[in-house]
């Protein structure tokens, strides 16, 4: 069975560009004719995923892989990692910096809408280790 | 792929087979194939951005405008309040009666339904907040471009779309029913919408097709305005009473610029966004769950709102500063009572007949989806191609190129990058 795959860099602290992969993301959903509430979740994990790089991670990844069954969604960085993630799961618990919250981000319903709008979530850290976000959606 | 959409088409006499429409389509409905430019009708959402941007004017709307008047029918001209914005100082009232003189046995003014649909949209937003049956933002109806771009590319977001009928729907219901009790169905009545850009159908409209026996046509603005100026020069007072007046008011004036929409409604969280890079940004951004804060977004495909419109005769800027003036000196009394709205709505009037399905299947063609390996085929011929966007082939990009040839539309010959390179594999 063939599988789409592709990966997308999230630059570091880039609010301009963020948002980008998961717009291409949208589009490749929309030529498979997938249907348009599947897109929306997707859609809404991984732009979360792709603010939560810029504003906490350092550099990252978003990688997606599609075949007829199911959609993988994993978002990687290398920053400084979740000390604690049963809080950072909790609706509103945010560690975001005063000057991102000006900008009307970190609400602290990233991680939350993400393990909401997908099948299936996976989240590993650690101290300085990084954050891997993984997200499975069925088709 | 043809010569020509339902609202566009090429004038091929003019047309030197150049790739800047192709470009600025946001559909990416144009090529340009053995130097003939074709459209896909399905895709083209009328936005005019072709008409914009076409060096030698070879892009044209579809509209009525050469035809005359037929002198034998009864001819009504059905007025969208961004004309009054063309002509500076100049009451409503005064370019309705040289509409009049110019041979329209009727000139109807719109600002009355935009009133009423102001005010039916308050009513459903307030309702809204308490039952949330439907998800916020809601997006104005009201430019039907948005429509149509909504139904072809963004299809999550036909829920977001306000369930009213558009103010023009409103207007041409209610006169075809007067219109219907003065003449009777004898098909001797023809309607003309004055337009400030080359749309014609919604789905509204469309919907009660059935119920209207009058044929109807589209005049751009830019296309009444030499007779309507000369006419008003010679304007006959008093004005001659017309049965289908609604008394036009220089406050709907303000409906023709970005946001004249929403500044009069009794709602705090709304947006305006006016342009159509910025509104394809939004709806990105809502589709992304973004301004689940915000209640209405009121969007324009238009710079600067309708008056920046393909069909406008004067310039955008210019004109804004006639509907400044004009706004500042009247300020902005409703005329509709809040009471009968109330009435109205509560009876179903507002509701729009159109369903999302409807409005789906009408504007957005059933394109072939593609399968996964067909989407690997397309990242293959592009890595091979390794180009930079030249449309020179007569597609947008070279990842439409690509889809093209994948759908066996294109064939990999009409890169020229691909032929420059040959066999040897340089990159050029």
């Amino acid at each position: 069975m063939s599988v789409l795959k592709k990966t997308f860099h999230i630059n570091k602290k880039d609010f301009i560009h963020a948002g980008e992969a998961s717009i291409k993301i949208k589009n490749l959903l929309k030529s498979l004719n997938t249907d348009p509430k599947l897109i929306r979740r997707v859609a809404v994990c991984g732009y979360e995923g792709e603010m939560n790089v810029v504003m906490h991670g350092g550099e990252g990844f978003l990688n997606i892989q599609i075949n007829t069954g199911k959609i993988l969604l994993n978002i990687s960085d290398d920053g400084p990692g979740i000390e604690d993630i049963e809080r950072a799961m909790e609706k509103g618990f945010s560690t975001a910096l005063d000057k991102y919250r000006e900008m009307g981000f970190g609400a602290g319903m990233g991680l939350p809408n993400m393990k909401e709008n997908s099948d299936h979530f996976t989240i590993e850290s650690e101290k300085n280790r990084g954050t891997r976000v993984g997200m499975v959606f069925f088709r | 792929m043809k010569q020509h959409s339902s609202y566009v088409y090429f004038d091929e006499a003019v047309c030197t087979g150049c790739a800047f429409s192709v470009k600025a389509c946001p559909t990416r409905a144009i090529r340009v194939r053995n130097g003939r430019p074709l459209i896909m009708d399905g895709k083209c959402i009328g936005c005019g951005e072709c008409i914009r941007v076409c060096p030698t004017g070879a892009m044209k709307a579809v509209t009525s405008g050469s035809e005359p008047l037929q002198k034998d029918r009864i001819s009504v001209a059905l007025v969208s309040p961004v004309l009054y914005s063309q002509f500076f100082g100049v009451p409503p009232g005064d370019v309705l009666q040289a509409l009049r003189q110019m041979g329209f046995c009727h000139a109807v003014d719109m600002s009355y339904f935009l009133e009423m649909f102001q005010c039916a949209a308050e009513e459903f937003i307030v309702r809204n907040r308490k039952d949330e049956k439907f998800p916020w933002p809601l997006i104005s109806p009201v430019c039907p471009v948005v429509v149509r771009l909504i139904a072809l590319q963004f299809p999550s977001l036909l829920s977001h779309i306000l369930p009213i009928m558009r103010p023009v729907a409103l207007m041409a219901r209610e006169v075809n029913r007067q219109l219907i009790r003065k003449y009777g169905k004898e098909e001797s009545v023809t309607l003309y919408y004055i337009n400030p850009c080359p749309t014609r159908m919604d789905a509204d409209r469309i919907a009660f097709h059935h119920e209207r026996p009058y044929i109807d046509k589209t005049l751009g603005i830019n296309e009444v305005y030499a007779d309507l100026t000369r006419e008003l020069k010679k304007i006959r007072k008093p004005a001659k009473p017309d049965m289908l007046d609604y008394g036009p008011t220089e406050n709907s004036l303000i409906w023709g610029l970005s946001g004249g929409e929403i500044l009069d409604m009794h709602l705090d969280r709304t947006l305006a966004v006016s342009g159509l890079k910025e509104t394809i940004a939004y709806l990105e951004k809502i589709e992304m769950g973004l301004f689940q804060d915000i209640e209405y977004i009121e969007f324009r495909t238009c710079p600067e709102g309708c008056v920046g419109g393909t069909l406008i005769a004067i310039d955008k800027y210019l004109a804004k500063n006639t509907i400044k003036k004009a706004s500042r000196k009247c300020g902005f009394k409703r005329r509709v009572s809040a009471d009968n709205i109330h009435r109205l709505y509560e009876k179903g009037w507002f509701s729009a007949k159109s369903s999302l399905a409807k409005t789906a299947c009408l504007f957005s063609i059933q394109e072939e989806p593609l399968s996964i390996e067909e989407l690997m085929e397309i990242d293959n011929i592009l890595e091979r191609i390794h180009g930079m966007d030249c449309s020179a082939c007569g597609a947008p990009d070279c990842r439409t190129f690509a889809e093209d040839v994948v759908r066996g539309e294109a064939s990999l010959d009409d890169c020229v990058v691909l032929r420059a390179r040959g066999k040897s594999a340089e990159k050029i």
